[in-house]
């Protein structure tokens, strides 16, 4: 570095000596152990003005004997400071004792020395006294005189104010150690110091005075600029780059106020004259004195910025801000460059020229600087995107020449690099003092050449800079030139590489500009349109419609562009296979909340607003839009349009011929261009949107499903479901049924048709239904067996009906249906049995006599109410041979069954042969309340509308109506149980077309009455029911006997019983094995315990109150037992239980066994009459004889 | 008489570098595109200077870059909004205080058109809803910010008072 700094702007510092001391041979060796310590390093300057601290980290000091300074004031131009020396050393030898040499000779010469010296303003001195150390070891009598030391004096003859400038130091031969000599060192920094400032201070005193008489007249700019750089020169000299920056740029910002008051008078033209102009190297300050010239005020304008410039880079790059050189000089070449397009007597293409030719000088300055000091990489990025920036400047240069050589089309992105609107005239001659242009403008390979090798120079510092966007730029300029020269192929591939780069942030414009660029590319290469294609004319066709509101294509008229696009497009699609492309913005759909009935027939219109972003019409072949329910159902609405949807809004009707209604989500939508889709998924994954909705409201004439449960239900048998099919409005062609439920099985193939009057076929299939024939307006009713579903309370069935109609016959409409059912049953059913006698014939009990009585609660499960036309217990189909079961009431009227009134049904059996075994049925016809009222309102409905054929259709939403009134108010239930009679409530809905049907229906309602016989549909149900069994049924009576010994009593005849009188009983137990496991039960015996239960406040029990006895079947057991009633009154007699005690033999699961036993008490129901005692009571008592 | 500034392009990037506005004021078309490529390149040197600043940045960037005929500077909202204005290129000075001025009134533009709150309720319906509005503003449907820059732009071009 000190290498590049002329020797001129080093400090100089003088040396003088005694003459004795010059001549002697010690003189060379201290002279050059002096030299040793120089350069100094780590000076700490503090600048006055600003008051930081500054650390000079090495400074050349060059040292010169006093004698050779003369020529003071030789100049009037004001040099750098350094120009003179700062300090000026004495240096001596003597001893410190040797006082006398020092009075006598040396005094005067260093007085004549000092005298000198101190006359020269602005520098310092310093006096150097060497001293032997071997004097330091005499041993020194006169200790205290050591105040008159020879350093003692140089003090007080010449230190004239605070600062010491004498310094000794001990000379050692060979020891030039920085110790030793560090108080010299430093003194000498001081005084360099001292002198530097006060010089600048005084130079700077001088500035500032030049400066504040700008205004008056004879004040010269150059002058004064030649004036201020010599503070720059004198900083830089002392290594002070930073500060010798401040005067030049204090200089730029004053000539810009200068030449803002247009006041150029100092300066010679803006131009030089010498055309030598642009071949020089651009940062130079030594190519042409300008000093001089700015002296002679003869300096062209563009010579004295160049240099201000090159004298700003030179201080930057020793500084090593090299990044700022570049956009300093980047900053210069363009706005000077501007001022220079203004100037008419240029050459042509002059400043494009000069820009060019300057901007690689610069990058090559930048790169010399760059070696000589190295950089750490954090800059070397910014000092490669400069150098990349200046690449860029000389390539859009090169824009220009190329333009108006006619290597390049006048056209972006070249033509944006014009920045003046200056037209030369053709045949202007073009030459230029750069010799690689006027090559490249003349031959148009050597151009190109140039022109890549500049731009991939440029991409190449951008890449290593990371400027990725700059170089993406460059690549599109890249490609724009290889278009340009026809390498069609590398363009398309660069072309087709930079949209991606611009879409991710949406910087459509750009992306755009690309898209359109590689369609072109295509378009010239005559590549078939593929679907690589197509998928640039759809990016393409986006960022247009994104970015509608300019489009950065020039030249061509937009409309023509895309509508020229869209036909191309039309027609490569068509030839390709289906192509789905998602969420293309240039068309939009917005679809209507609510669908509209079809009305005559099956299905429901939608309406969409298209909306056509592009400017032209776009061919469109069908709009469809995906709905789905709440099963994941779907629907989809289509139709298809036929002349393209053109520019704007439009609205569309579509259609969908299922019949469907209630809320659907809109899923997606499709608009199908030959066999390009362009689809919108409105149901994306982890979108927060709100799902739009489309209401289909209800259509009561549609082809409707439902099902319910069977009305056929035989409990253990495979459980069916019953189908109802409404065909509504239309006549049925064919229809094909499936049914589907998750984990039940349905066995389609043994449906069956239970009114078979309005279907001309009906097949059942492995897995579906097929009808065919259906009538309008007409219930197909079949009946589906399914798998057992009672784990279930509700099965969700699916019904998928396939149909097509005699109207349509093309359409086959699918509809779907979810219907739910329950599966638990409305009614259950209890049972209780009871074993009794029969009626009594005799008053003993006989073989036989003992039957079964059982009673069937029904109740509802539910809160509806259920009505029971009938329930029998019906024997197996073929009979059972000697059982008979009478039912306890021949007929009875239907009964309603509500949650707080079950019903009961009580049935006797009778078997002759023992044991039932086959189990029985109980068979219960039933239906809901609500059926049976809906079935009175259609029938009530139907008949009424025969009489107005016209208006058949309101049919169903009549009923409807009249179910809704019925369903508002439960006023009329109960008037209905008892009468039949159906009181509509008044609903308050406004008027309707059909007020009077209404009205006549309701009447007519009012009229109906409960027939004798129950009519219309029943549900049935059949539940197996099993006669029990039991091992031993007993029976127990105990009879009142007129005395102790009277064997058999007629009861009339039983004489009046009172309180406290013994009465004679007998306790008789019957026993009959006959409704044991089998009939063979007959020969066992069981042994039995009896036991009469006390009664302790009625009766008193004497006798054999408990027992055990062996029963045998049919026998009957008796024991005489007596009774005392305790008071009067009428009452039952003591009960008695009887239990079988454990059969010995029989063990039945490691236990006893225990027979099963059920008593009844025969006398349950005998009540005593027991009278009081009263009257009188004789004693007789025997006196014996005499 | 001090020269008078002129507006060549405004650009508005959003913190995610989404252009939001580039509103070009020559009178050239073919023009345009230039001015979006300016846009856009200036992200990388605005990135250049956030980087280096590190914590303690300005908004105001200073000069981004020269290039071709125009001088582009840089300015980062708090919410990392950039504004990058294209001025010709001139042989002037340029002060600082007046290009800051200058983006402190675009800032302002842009914060006064992002505060209307009819702004976010057409765009609640999608995602991010925040960021969509922000762009939307841009947007040729919402003419104000637009009007405003522009308003700006003509107030630039005005010769300043004596």
């Amino acid at each position: 570095m000190a290498s590049s700094t002329p020797s001129g702007q080093r400090v100089l510092a003088s040396y003088a000596a005694p003459p004795a001391f010059l001549a002697s041979p010690n003189w060379s060796k201290v002279y050059s152990t002096i030299l040793g310590q120089l350069p100094l390093r780590n000076i700490h300057w503090k600048s006055n003005s600003r008051g930081t601290l500054k650390t000079i980290q090495e400074l050349q000091v060059t040292l010169v004997p006093f004698d050779s300074l003369r020529d003071e004031h030789t100049s009037q131009v004001p040099g750098t400071l350094l120009e003179k020396p700062l300090l000026h050393i004495y240096i001596v030898h003597c001893e410190d004792n040797d006082l006398d040499t020092y009075r006598n000779t040396l005094k005067k010469q260093i007085k004549d020395w000092h005298t000198a010296v101190t006359s020269r303003r602005n520098q310092d001195w310093l006096i150097l006294q060497i001293i032997r150390p071997d004097t330091l070891r005499q041993p020194t009598g006169n200790f205290f005189q050591i105040k008159n030391s020879v350093l003692d004096k140089l003090r007080t003859d010449f230190n004239s104010d605070k600062r010491d400038r004498c310094v000794q130091v001990n000379w050692i031969t060979g020891n030039d150690s920085p110790a030793a000599w560090a108080e010299f060192i430093n003194k000498m920094k001081e005084g360099l110091l001292y002198a530097f400032d006060s010089a600048i201070e005084a130079r700077q005193e001088e500035v500032r005075r030049s400066e504040n008489q700008q205004a008056m007249p004879g004040w010269n700019f150059c002058t004064f600029f030649i004036l201020k750089e010599s503070l720059a020169s004198s900083f830089e000299g002392m290594n002070l780059f930073e500060e010798a920056l401040i005067p030049y740029d204090e200089l730029e910002a004053s000539f810009y106020r200068v030449s803002k008051e247009r006041n150029m008078s100092w300066f010679g033209p803006l131009l030089p004259l010498d055309p030598n102009q642009d071949t020089s190297p651009f940062l130079s300050t030594t190519k042409k004195p300008y000093r001089d010239l700015i002296l002679e005020n003869k300096i062209s304008v563009l010579d004295f910025r160049i240099y201000l410039l090159a004298r700003q880079c030179q201080l930057l790059a020793k500084l090593g801000r090299l990044a700022e050189i570049t956009s300093k000089a980047t900053f210069f070449l363009g706005a000077f460059g501007e001022r220079l397009q203004d100037v008419p007597t240029l050459s042509p293409l002059f400043v494009e020229a000069w820009r060019y030719s300057s901007a690689l000088s610069v990058v090559e300055h930048c790169n010399t600087w760059a070696a000589a000091s190295s950089i750490e990489a954090s800059k070397s990025a910014s000092v490669n995107a400069g150098k990349g920036e200046l690449l860029d400047l000389a390539r859009s240069q090169l824009d220009v020449l190329g333009m108006v050589a006619g290597h390049l089309p006048i056209a972006p992105p070249f033509s944006t690099s014009r920045t003046s609107t200056k037209i030369w005239k053709p045949n202007t001659p073009i030459n230029f003092i750069n010799e690689t242009l006027n090559v490249a403008i003349n031959n148009k390979e050597a151009f190109y050449e140039l022109y890549v090798a500049v731009l991939n120079r440029a991409i190449d510092f951008y890449a290593k800079s990371g400027r990725r966007k700059f170089a993406l730029k460059l690549h599109g300029n890249l490609a724009a030139l290889e278009l340009h020269r026809g390498n069609l192929a590398a363009a398309l591939i660069t072309y087709t590489s930079l949209p991606a780069h611009y879409a991710p942030h949406m910087w459509t414009s750009l992306e755009s500009f690309m898209l359109s660029r590689a369609l072109d590319t295509y378009n010239k290469l005559d590549r078939t349109q593929d679907v690589e294609w197509i998928h640039m004319v759809l990016s393409f066709l986006k960022t247009h419609v994104e970015h509608n509101c300019e489009m950065l294509v020039g030249g061509v008229d937009k409309v023509t562009c895309v509508t020229t696009l869209i036909s191309s497009l039309r027609e490569s699609v068509e030839r390709l296979e289906n192509l789905a492309h998602p969420d293309h913005p240039i068309i939009t759909i917005r679809v209507a909340s609510n669908a509209k009935l079809a009305g005559g027939r099956d299905g429901s219109f939608l309406d969409v607003h298209v909306t056509n972003h592009l400017p032209c019409a776009f061919p469109v072949d069908e709009i469809s839009v995906l709905v789905s329910g709440r099963e994941s159902d779907k629907f989809r609405y289509a139709s298809s349009i036929d002349d393209g949807c053109p520019s704007g809004k439009s609205t569309y009707t579509l259609f969908c011929a299922t019949p469907a209604s209630g809320t659907f989500l809109l899923e997606s939508s499709e608009i199908r261009s030959a066999h390009l889709l362009l689809q919108s998924n409105y149901r994306k994954a982890g979108k927060v949107a709100l799902p739009l909705l489309i209401r289909v409201p209800h259509d009561p004439l549609a082809l409707d499903i439902r099902i319910s449960q069977s009305n056929q239900i035989q409990l253990g048998r495979l459980s069916s479901l019953m189908v109802v099919l409404s065909t509504g409005r239309n006549n049925v062609n064919n229809a094909a049924i499936r049914l589907v439920a998750p984990s039940i099985t349905f066995y389609a193939r043994d449906a069956e048709l239970l009114e078979d009057k309005h279907a001309k076929s009906f097949t059942a299939g492995a897995d579906r239904i097929e009808l065919e024939g259906l009538d309008e307006d007409s219930d197909i009713i079949f009946r589906v067996p399914h798998s057992d579903a009672s784990a279930l309370t509700a099965m969700k069935v699916k019904l998928e009906v396939d149909y097509a109609t005699k109207d349509e016959p093309t359409i086959v409409r699918t509809s779907q249906f979810t219907r739910v059912l329950i599966t638990t049953l409305p009614i259950s059913v209890n049972v209780e049995d009871f074993f009794r006698g029969k009626k009594r014939v005799h008053s003993t009990t006989t073989p036989g006599n003992i039957q079964l009585i059982s009673k069937f609660t029904v109740s509802t499960t539910s809160h509806q109410h259920v009505r029971i036309a009938n329930a029998s217990l019906e024997l197996p189909l073929d009979g059972l041979e000697g059982v008979n079961i009478t039912p306890c009431v021949a007929k009875r009227p239907v009964v309603t069954v509500t949650p707080i009134q079950p019903a009961n049904f009580l049935f006797s059996l009778d078997s002759s042969h023992g044991p039932v075994r086959e189990s029985l049925t109980l068979s219960v016809k039933y239906r809901m309340l609500r059926e049976e009222v809906e079935s009175i309102i259609q029938d009530q409905v139907r008949g009424l509308l025969e009489e107005f054929p016209s208006k058949a259709h309101t049919r169903t939403v009549l009923v409807s109506k009249l179910v809704n009134a019925l369903e508002s108010d439960a006023a009329w239930v109960e008037m209905y149980g008892i009468t039949g009679e159906l009181a509509v409530p008044q609903t308050n809905e406004g008027p309707h077309e059909f007020d009077d049907l209404m009205k006549e229906a309701v009447k007519r309602l009012s009229q109906h009455r409960h027939t004798e016989h129950p009519e219309g549909k029943w549900r049935e149900i059949k539940i197996p029911v099993d006669v029990p069994f039991m091992n031993i049924v007993a029976a127990a009576r105990i009879r009142i006997i007129s005395t102790p010994f009277a064997k058999e009593t007629l009861a009339e005849e039983l004489p009046p019983l009172y309180a406290g009188q013994p009465i004679s009983a007998n306790l008789n137990i019957y026993t009959t094995f006959h409704w044991g496991l089998s009939p063979s039960d007959t020969n066992r015996q069981y042994i039995l315990r009896f036991n009469i239960e006390e009664m302790v406040r009625e009766w008193l029990v004497s006798g054999p109150k408990r027992g055990d006895f062996v029963a045998k079947d049919g026998e009957t057991y008796s024991i005489p037992i007596t009774l005392i009633a305790l008071h009067h009154g009428e009452f039952a007699l003591p009960r008695v239980t009887i239990t079988a005690l454990p059969m010995s033999g029989a063990v039945t699961m490691g236990s006893m066994a225990v027979p099963s036993i059920e008593t009844y008490q025969e006398h349950g129901a005998e009540k005593i009459l027991v009278l009081p005692r009263g009257g009188r009571t004789t004693f007789v008592v025997s006196m014996g004889p005499g | 008489m001090p020269p008078n500034l002129k507006l060549n392009a405004v650009a508005f990037i959003s913190p995610q570098n989404h252009p939001i506005l580039i509103r070009t004021f020559s009178k050239q078309d073919d023009h345009a595109i230039k001015y979006h490529y300016i846009a856009h390149t200036s992200l990388d040197v605005i990135e250049e200077r956030v980087a280096a600043a590190g914590k303690a940045a300005d908004c105001y960037l200073g000069l981004l870059f020269s290039m071709e005929d125009v001088a582009v500077y840089g300015y980062i909202t708090p919410l990392k909004v950039k504004i990058v204005i294209a001025l010709p290129l001139s042989d002037m000075v340029v002060r600082d205080t007046e290009i800051i001025t200058i983006f402190k009134a675009l800032h302002m533009a842009y914060y006064s058109s992002i505060a209307n709150p009819f702004l976010k309720l057409s765009y609640s319906g999608e995602g991010s809803s925040e960021q969509a509005a922000l762009l939307a503003v841009g947007s040729p449907k919402w003419k104000n910010f637009k009007r405003r820059v522009d308003e700006i732009s003509w107030l630039v071009g005005q010769p300043s008072n004596p």
